[in-house]
């Protein structure tokens, strides 16, 4: 084996090519990083918000909460079933919501976009025990107050405690507290009572959504044949995990698709690169080879040697850019929602895997980019590198 | 022979090194074109929008309905020449569901008044207003679904349930850019006469055509006047200012496509800086040479710079070439049939071959600067002494 100082040492003597190489390489792991943490931070916001004991019931045929519509009437017909969890007040736990979403002026002059706002019931609290106000307090039932999510609370205008939004003239909607949702999607959505919400848009009588909390997760199948069967109603229930799941498709899909082109041409770039590198090291160590190889070491450590040391220098772009990409941490990404057409903000999601993953993905640039020219440096003939 | 002229065989000295940098930098500036004829795609609609049209919805939210009887209301206002209206219907092929194109119910005899660029054979025309069932589509919509004239087609309502046979009466195509042709349109007074009362006689959206487009403003403003007494108040704007804060809601992905190009640029000035600093510090002892003939420093940065910008301008060339026939050719077709309700027309835009050009010449003398200033600093005796 030749001693790897050799090659860490060669490459600190041509600082200019093995910086220029290395960064170029360090870009495109920043960019595959950064593409898998955001991917990570959907999934993770959406499994935070759907719970595989929880059913969500709409009507039969509409893709989202926001196109289904159920009379107020039949909820009590959902929320009875035996699987269906109890309260210690032996009510039934579930709720009936109402969703739509509204548009509003994003701060920072990008235009506007959409919010989800859900009117939610007043012991939509014991529903949904892990929301929790950390700033101000819960609205009051019936009255003309919301909580804003803290993922979009000060995005849009009006959306900030102590603020407010017109829902019709003359009658705002005031932001009386900021809620925590364990970084579910709740965070991007505003709430306000189910009555306010139906009389200021139009829903009376309807909610859009029932969900319900099932005695364990094992019921699901026997509700859902239990509630599907009956055709006059014409429901149709889904666990809530997999409704979020299938939410977030065409977004996650988009962002992965596009990413993972980007990254892919990315990848093409800087493994050239790194091939270039490789090739002229060969080219100018033409005697070094000779050397080596006429003091016995063969062939293959030959090309060993060359492969590690393009395996070093992806390494060390790669180290860079996964170190960097770590820092979108702590950005903010809010993207529409192709399913809902609102907004929701994601955060990159920095993990252990993604990190390794990435590194491997450089290690494979610089295998890629150096397998050609340590063929080349195996293959020179002794005597000829040697005459040089 | 010029000194520039000089410089810029020497970049041929080394063909191979020269194909892979120009293959590497062509890859990155494909990349760059493709994304940013995502951005001028995804911005035509909002250039080519119709400026003799105002739409006018609910103030609070696309997805809340305006009453009918608001449709003549609107037709008396001063300056508005002819008046119709739409909704979003949210239809679903019933053969294959995940097929997404936009389905809008409309009033036929008012539509092809406020869109005239759209052109239907008059027979289809007149099969189209008569026949209660009938839909008008795109032209590239009936490609993708494989629809002809007098065919059957059933849509799956999302917002609307129920199942809805439709006879495809005509294809509509588009004299100019401002509606898309992947879209389908069929009579609104066959859903509203369906639904029950209480959810009758409701609008999406107005559509206007005005008598200039100076006046739009105005229009909007007294439209939105009357309505402001009213119990659903109302927001009118330009067609190109719906579209615009259509485009606000992907302001994240657009922001990160900028970002991603950057990227992508800095990946390429690697390459190119790579390949100079490896020629340049081979040709070390030449160019002691040349100035020990009494060359001066400036030649020699001449040289340096005349051989980068000649490696950019041809790789720029080259990356056209590989992505103008790519995306014109093979994928403007796929995406405007699939994604056709998201990019209408995805062809690469002059200015984007030109701004491509541009980089690529500007960014190869850029990654020349450094090495051309250290050569240029190099002392005769210690360049012609400097053997690698």
């Amino acid at each position: 084996m030749i001693p790897i100082k050799y090659n860490i040492r060669s490459l600190g003597n041509r600082k200019t090519t093995t910086l220029a190489t290395a960064l170029g390489i360090g870009l495109v792991v920043f960019v595959f990083a950064s593409v898998l943490m955001l991917g990570a931070g959907i999934s993770k916001t959406l499994s935070s918000t759907g719970k595989p004991d929880v059913a969500i019931i709409i009507r039969k045929g509409a893709d989202a909460e926001l196109s289904s519509a159920i009379d107020t009437a039949n909820v009590a017909i959902i929320t009875a079933p035996k699987q269906v969890a109890r309260r210690a007040n032996g009510q039934p736990d579930g709720v009936g919501e109402v969703v739509v979403v509204i548009t509003a002026d994003k701060i920072g002059g990008d235009g506007v976009s959409n919010v989800q706002v859900r009117g939610v019931p007043d012991d939509v609290w014991e529903f949904r025990p892990d929301v929790t106000i950390i700033e101000g307090r819960k609205p009051r039932p019936g009255s003309d107050e919301c909580v804003v999510g803290q993922a979009v609370r000060g995005r849009f205008k009006g959306l900030e405690l102590g603020q407010s939004v017109e829902l019709k003239k003359n009658r705002p909607l005031k932001v009386v507290g900021i809620m925590e949702a364990g970084g579910s999607s709740f965070e991007s959505e505003v709430w306000t009572d189910a009555d306010v919400a139906r009389s200021s848009f139009g829903r009376e009588g309807i909610v859009q959504s029932v969900r319900v909390r099932l005695i364990n997760e094992g019921a699901f199948e026997a509700y859902k044949r239990g509630i599907e069967q009956n055709r006059q109603l014409g429901f149709q229930v889904e666990r809530e995990s997999v409704y979020y799941e299938k939410q977030s498709e065409g977004t996650s899909a988009f962002i992965v698709g596009m990413g993972g082109t980007i990254a892919f041409f990315f990848a093409l770039g800087a493994m050239i690169g790194a091939m270039i590198t490789m090739y002229s090291a060969v080219a100018n160590r033409r005697r070094e080879i000779g050397t080596l190889r006429a003091l016995g070491f063969g062939k293959l450590s030959i090309m060993i040697s060359f492969m590690l040391e393009s395996v070093f220098l992806a390494l060390l772009g790669g180290g860079v850019g996964a170190l960097a990409s770590c820092a979108m941490g702590f950005v903010h990404f809010s993207v529409i929602n192709f399913q809902s057409w609102s907004e929701m903000v994601f955060r990159f999601q920095p993990t252990l895997p993604i990190v390794g993953g990435s590194l491997a993905f450089a290690a494979l640039m610089g295998v890629l980019g150096g397998f050609f020219p340590a063929v080349r440096a195996a293959r020179l003939p002794l005597i000829k590198a040697l005459k040089d | 022979m010029t000194l520039i002229g000089l410089g810029a065989r020497n970049a041929f000295r080394n063909p191979f090194r020269t194909g892979l940098t120009v293959v590497g930098v062509a890859v990155a500036i494909l990349a760059f074109v493709l994304l940013r004829t995502v951005i001028t795609s995804w911005n035509i609609a909002s250039e080519v929008a119709a400026k003799d049209r105002i739409a006018t919805r609910h103030k609070l939210s696309f997805v809340v309905p305006l009453p009918k009887r608001y449709v003549d209301t609107i037709r008396e206002v001063k300056g508005v020449q002819a008046v119709t209206w739409a909704n979003w219907f949210g239809g679903k092929d019933a053969r294959n569901p995940d097929a997404f194109f936009a389905t809008m119910m409309v009033d036929a005899k008012t539509f092809l008044d406020v869109y005239d660029e759209m052109v239907v054979p008059p027979e289809q025309k007149a099969r189209w207003l008569e026949d209660r069932q009938g839909a008008l589509v795109g032209s590239s919509l009936a490609r993708q679904l494989n629809l002809k004239v007098g065919d059957r087609f059933t849509l799956t309502g999302t917002i609307f349930p129920g199942e809805w046979v439709l006879n495809i009466d005509g294809i509509y195509t588009a004299t100019r850019k401002s509606i898309d042709q992947s879209s389908l349109f069929f009579h609104w007074d066959y859903v509203n006469e369906s639904l029950p009362s209480d959810r009758r006689d409701n609008v999406g959206w107005v559509v206007s055509r005005i008598d200039e487009p100076g006046i739009g403003p105005d229009v909007s403003a007294a439209i939105d006047k009357i309505f402001d007494q009213y119990d659903q108040q109302t927001l009118t704007m330009s067609e190109r200012a719906l579209n615009l804060s259509f485009m606000g809601m992907f302001s994240a992905i657009i922001k990160a496509i900028d970002i991603v190009s950057i990227i992508i640029l800095l990946i390429l000035v690697m390459i190119l800086a790579n390949t100079i600093a490896m020629g340049v510090r081979e040709r070390t002892s030449e160019y002691g040479a040349l100035r020990a003939l009494g060359f001066m420093p400036s030649h020699i940065r001449i040289f340096i710079l005349g051989e980068s910008a000649t490696l950019g301008l041809v790789a720029g060339v080259a990356g056209v070439g590989l992505a103008v026939p790519l995306v014109n050719g093979g994928l403007s077709r796929f995406i405007e049939e699939n994604m056709g309700g998201m990019f209408p027309y995805f062809r690469v835009d002059t200015t984007t071959t030109l701004q491509a050009l541009g980089l690529a010449l500007v960014l190869g003398l850029a990654s020349g600067v450094v090495p051309a200033i250290q050569a240029g600093k190099l002392s005769v005796v210690n360049a012609l002494r400097r053997i690698e």
